[in-house]
């Protein structure tokens, strides 16, 4: 059966919508601050054990021996696992690129500083910490690896010897006649950046409760997971079991951010409840856990790139040469980070050619994770800069440099030279609004008083794109089979005329039982307090991928409005047999059922339905007599990626101007943010204050990211920054007041025009604050091109500076 | 994340306290105050105390009072507490400025100004500040009590003068004389952090407004808080002004032995803001007592 999806909210069968489009209280808030949502920590299980895992203190080293005999003997223990219980009973995850994988304890060797080695389920994680201790590994030293270019030498240590390289994989792509491009260019520029690891850091870690059935030969995992189904698949691949015996109950988690991955903690807890003879067991991974051995760390990035430019600053071709160290496999999906730039390659410009030339190595440090943006936010790092540095040479503002080579508002959809279709924009309006938003002008006059004093003070205006609805096919390239990533709803009114929506994912923060709820209660003209958002197992609910990508917000709102559609075709049908007319005679109108043009004969939804559930043989024949309907939404006119990898992959593109000022002590390179003004355009805002929660968090991240946030090892491959004391998140204090603006241009291909907004600024808040740094260190001549900032590093640039100067 | 097993009492007086430590004194004992550094260090398995005494219940050693040109500060007194107090902010305002660096509200919540002390460590405002202005530790033990100055309390790198069976009981600051000038800054990644380095001034001026007495502290920069009394000397007499004040930077920064090196800056960074922090904490100590060459407060 075909369902025509609203596509305004003019479609919806209500003459007053009160709550799509409008920032309502959200529904998740009361049990949040009150302390009652079930997050994986509150749930305790009847003779649930406790798990601790043993960690590698080294980065590189052949396993000689392990002695669990103490850690037995400790009263309380109930079971140790080791890399032979992992050969025993497991396999390798499956990875990106494929076969970059080991078994989730070290078997023979260990590969990066808290790879697992050995795990302990016992009465209480005291005992079970206190068990670990008790173990002992024979650790035989190897040559480390750390630095990725060294790891490509020939006669460099392996990381995984089977592989015979540690190059996960290299390739170039070639979109139209490059080297033709930067021939005919009036100018080349051509700067190195050094993006270092960072990565998710969600207030709660990853947690997990898994309970083996010996019987069955089943598990069942309650884990504070991202994705239900696809973790639950991966689990499956992992033991060796049919898919339909890994069963996934997803619970509420505190952020994600891509950091609640957890494949490892949660396979050595599977092994453990294995081994405990299926007594359930509890992993909660502590702080230090996440930071040196979870879904931590993403984007340790080299850059090389050069941009073709004509005299009137019209950019022609862009060069990107990209080496990513992914750490030691490529378990987590980390090598998607580096192809989702082919979504947004050229950023919101013209650039007709460009080449990708990318390698990802292996080393021995944690293997990438996924974050939000998935990538892309270096790469527009690194080419926000190149369009400055091409504008200060041509003496264009920054601001008309990118008005120059946007995309015509009239040019949508449009195809950029690595194959993805935008869906809509007006960049120039996105532009002019920031410009005038920041007041732009007196910010320039700002500048030049601060500069008159001996003040180093700059702004920068950038302009990003954020992908939005991904879809796997974008990720072909690096071996993720097309699995598909469709999202279901079910809706279901009940007797009462209650109406319950069922979901396959767990509440993260983005507000998404909020928007379902907005979406029903307008399509059937209740209230917030008849609807009730119930998620499910993947044992039971409908097909869905849950959070990421920047997609749930429109999957969500394709399938529960398709929900809604098939729901009221059949409320119509049973209502017009009843009222014995066509149902082309009969409409859902405001909530009740009515004959059209006979007024007086009409029924409310409660009437229809419990005719349906009291009286089935009054229905017409073939009515299946459920109140209720599923639809399942997926991204149309997805392609499948050609030779040089082009594909329709991101069904959106949102865009965003940034104008940040900052002002730089050239004594103490310290960075202040003296002006934070953001202009987006993420098309139709379904809940404008959860878009704007979104923006908030998002650029805290992003100035994190310039400023703030790196994972520092040493050449030994050894972790300096395994606390909150050296891995520095950005608090209050860092974080400004924004002054925040919105451009509308709906979407469409989308639900109601809603683009994908739910990673958001981190794609242009580094790239901001880098420029803004850049133009406060011209008069000192210096530039940075390493993220983030430290203050350390721009003393150093500003003494260097200083030193070229007093030397010529 | 879980501590490693230990004993525990939390005693309800100071006396009890002295005798659990003389009960215990061959154990490995240790003084849990405010807890902002042991507990992580507990859980983190780097401190395995076999006993634990837990002084939080002691009511007689939370008070701020005025004591004859001393500020006497019971040693479990929370460091919001401080930042609270009217008499501090009215006869100590060095020592408000120290404390508002300090983490954050919640840090200072639980932290206590006897447990920064006794933990010295060498990036923490407080100890620098003891050595700037004089301040006094009064420390009980099974023999008695006694009195430390600060000059003679610390040790080096997380090293004080405390006995394994002493309790630091309080904590007496002088308080500032009119006329002294003062400045207390420092250099962080993030507001609340730990500092890269910082500085503390104290300057007094003569009639002819030349330096007459002038005490300079730095800390985060080296293994433990200095007070740079060569730098001190050669500035007494002089007439304040921004050439001085640098030619004092230059010196603190040279003088320097063994600056720290980590993720967050290097040794030649904090070197740098040996000479800066030195240069800022004359101007401001000098603008506040009125003197030449200084700067507004606030200004930085």
């Amino acid at each position: 059966m075909s369902v025509e999806i609203p596509k305004t909210l003019e479609d919806f069968p209500n003459s007053s919508p009160r709550f799509v489009g409008r920032g309502v209280d959200r529904v998740e808030d009361p049990h949040l601050v009150t302390g009652r949502t079930e997050f994986i920590d509150n749930v305790v299980l009847p003779g649930m054990l406790h798990a601790a895992i043993l960690r590698s203190p080294v980065a590189h080293a052949r396993i000689t021996g392990i002695d669990v005999s103490e850690a037995e003997k400790l009263p309380g223990v109930f079971a140790i696992v080791t890399g032979e219980d992992a050969k025993r009973w497991s396999f390798p995850p499956p990875t990106a690129p494929e076969e970059w994988g080991t078994h989730c304890m070290a078997t023979d060797k260990v590969r990066y500083v808290g790879e697992p080695v050995a795990a302990v389920a016992a009465v209480d994680r005291y005992v079970a910490e206190d068990a670990i201790e008790l173990i002992a590994v024979d650790y035989e030293p190897l040559e480390v690896v750390a630095d990725p270019a060294k790891a490509m030498e020939p006669g460099s240590p392996l990381v995984i010897e089977e592989k015979g390289t540690n190059v996960m994989l290299q390739r170039v792509f070639n979109w139209g006649e490059v080297d033709e491009a930067f021939r005919d260019a009036d100018r080349v520029f051509t700067e190195k950046f050094r993006w270092n690891r960072l990565g998710a850091n969600p207030l709660e870690t990853f947690g997990v409760i898994a309970q083996w059935d010996p019987v069955a030969g089943s598990l069942t995992l309650r884990a504070s997971v991202q994705s239900a189904t696809h973790f639950g698949l991966g689990r499956a691949a992992v033991f060796g079991l049919p898919s339909n015996k890994v069963r996934v109950i997803g619970h509420p988690h505190g952020g994600s951010f891509g950091g609640k991955g957890g494949t490892r903690g949660t396979d050595v807890t599977a092994l453990l409840t294995r081994k405990a003879g299926g007594r359930p067991v509890k992993w909660i991974e502590d702080r230090a856990e996440y930071l040196t051995g979870g879904g931590s760390q993403s984007w340790d990035r080299h850059y090389e790139v050069s941009l073709a430019v004509k005299d009137d600053g019209r950019v022609t071709g862009l060069d990107v040469k990209l080496l990513d160290d992914m750490g030691a496999t490529g378990e987590c999906f980390g090598a998607i980070n580096t192809v989702k730039p082919l979504a947004a390659f050229t950023g919101p410009y013209t650039i007709p050619v460009a080449r990708y030339d990318l390698t990802i190595v292996a080393t021995n440090k944690l293997p990438q994770s996924p974050y939000r943006g998935m990538g892309p936010p270096p790469h527009f790092c690194a080419l926000e800069q190149m369009m400055d540095i091409a504008a200060r040479d041509l003496e264009i503002d920054p601001a008309e440099m990118r008005r120059k080579n946007f995309i015509p508002k009239d040019a949508f959809p449009y195809t950029i030279a690595s194959g993805n279709e935008y869906d809509s924009g007006d960049y120039e309006a996105v532009l002019d609004g920031a410009l005038e938003l920041s007041d732009y002008p007196e910010l320039r006059e700002r500048q030049a008083r601060a500069r008159a004093e001996g003040r180093c003070v700059g702004i920068g205006v950038v302009s990003a794109i954020e992908p939005g609805v991904f879809d796997w096919n974008a990720y072909a390239i690096v071996g993720v089979q097309g699995i598909g990533v469709p999202e279901g709803a079910t809706v279901s009114i009940d007797i009462l005329g209650k109406i319950s929506i069922r979901v396959g994912f767990a509440l993260e923060g983005q507000g998404q039982y909020t928007l379902a709820t907005q979406l029903v209660a307008d399509y059937f003209n209740v209230g917030f307090e008849d609807i009730t958002v119930v998620p499910l197992d993947t044992f039971s609910a409908p097909p869905a991928f849950g959070p990421g990508g920047s997609r749930l917000g429109v999957a969500l709102t394709g399938a529960v409005l398709g929900a809604c559609e098939k729901l009221r075709a059949k409320l119509v049908r049973v209502a017009a047999g009843l009222f014995q007319m066509d149902p082309e005679q009969v409409d859902l109108v405001d909530g009740n059922l009515v004959a059209k043009g006979v007024p007086g004969v009409e029924m409310s939804m409660p009437q229809v339905v419990g005719t349906m559930l009291a009286r089935s043989d009054l229905l017409p024949p073939d009515i299946d007599p459920r109140p209720e309907a599923t639809y399942v939404w997926t991204a149309a006119g997805r392609t499948e990626a050609d030779e040089e990898g082009r594909a329709k992959s991101y069904l959106t593109a949102a865009q965003a101007v940034h104008v940040v000022m900052v002002e730089v002590d050239p004594e103490t390179g310290l960075v202040e943010i003296l002006e934070y003004c953001v202009v987006d355009d993420c098309g139709t805002r379904l809940n404008p204050a959860t878009v704007e929660g979104q923006t908030e968090g998002s650029i805290a991240q992003g100035i994190g990211a310039a400023l703030l946030e790196e994972y520092v090892y040493d050449d030994q491959g050894q972790i300096l920054t395994s606390s909150y004391m050296d891995y520095l998140l950005p608090t209050i204090n860092e974080v400004p007041a924004t002054k925040k603006g919105i451009v509308v241009t709906p979407s469409p291909f989308t639900p109601l025009g809603a683009k994908g907004c739910g990673e958001g600024a981190m794609h242009t808040t580094p790239a901001a604050i880098l420029s803004a740094i850049n133009d406060a260190l011209v008069p000192l001549g210096a530039r940075a091109t390493e993220v983030p900032a430290s203050p350390n590093r721009l003393w150093n640039l500003i003494r260097g500076a200083k030193e070229r100067t007093a030397g010529e | 994340m879980k501590p490693a097993r230990f004993e525990y009492a939390a005693p309800d007086s100071l006396a009890e306290a002295i005798s659990l430590l003389e009960q215990h004194a061959d154990d490995d004992v240790k003084i849990l105050a405010g807890g902002q550094s042991l507990v992580p260090l507990l859980n983190m398995r780097m401190a395995r105390p076999e006993f634990l005494i837990d002084l939080n219940r002691i009511a007689e050693l939370q008070y701020i009072r005025e004591e004859a040109g001393w500020l006497a500060i019971g040693a479990m007194t929370r460091k919001r507490a401080v930042e609270e107090s009217e008499l501090v902010r009215q006869r100590q305002p060095a020592l408000l400025a120290a404390t508002q660096l300090v983490g954050h509200p919640q840090i200072r919540n639980r932290g206590t100004v006897g447990g920064s002390m006794a933990h010295a460590d060498p990036a923490a405002e407080y100890p620098a500040l003891a050595l700037l202005l004089g301040v006094e530790l009064r420390v009980a033990g099974p023999g008695g009590e006694r009195r430390i100055p600060a000059a003679d309390f610390f040790h080096g790198y997380l090293a004080t003068a405390l006995e394994p069976t002493d309790v630091l009981t309080e904590v007496r600051i002088p308080v500032l004389d009119p006329g002294t000038g003062w400045s207390f800054l420092e250099v962080a990644r993030r507001h609340g952090d730990f500092a890269m380095g910082g500085a503390g001034a104290t300057v007094r001026l003569d009639a002819s407004g030349k330096l007459s007495e002038v005490r300079i502290a730095l800390f985060g920069v080296g293994a433990a808080a200095l007070r740079l009394h060569d730098v001190e000397r050669e500035l007494v007499g002089e007439q304040p002004g921004e050439a001085l004040f640098q030619d004092a930077g230059a010196r603190a920064s040279q003088g320097l032995e063994d600056p720290l090196s980590d993720v967050h800056a290097s040794a030649e960074y904090r070197r740098n803001l040996a000479r800066v922090l030195t240069v800022r904490v004359l101007e401001e100590a000098v603008g506040r007592a009125g003197g030449a060459g200084g700067r507004e407060e606030g200004s930085r």
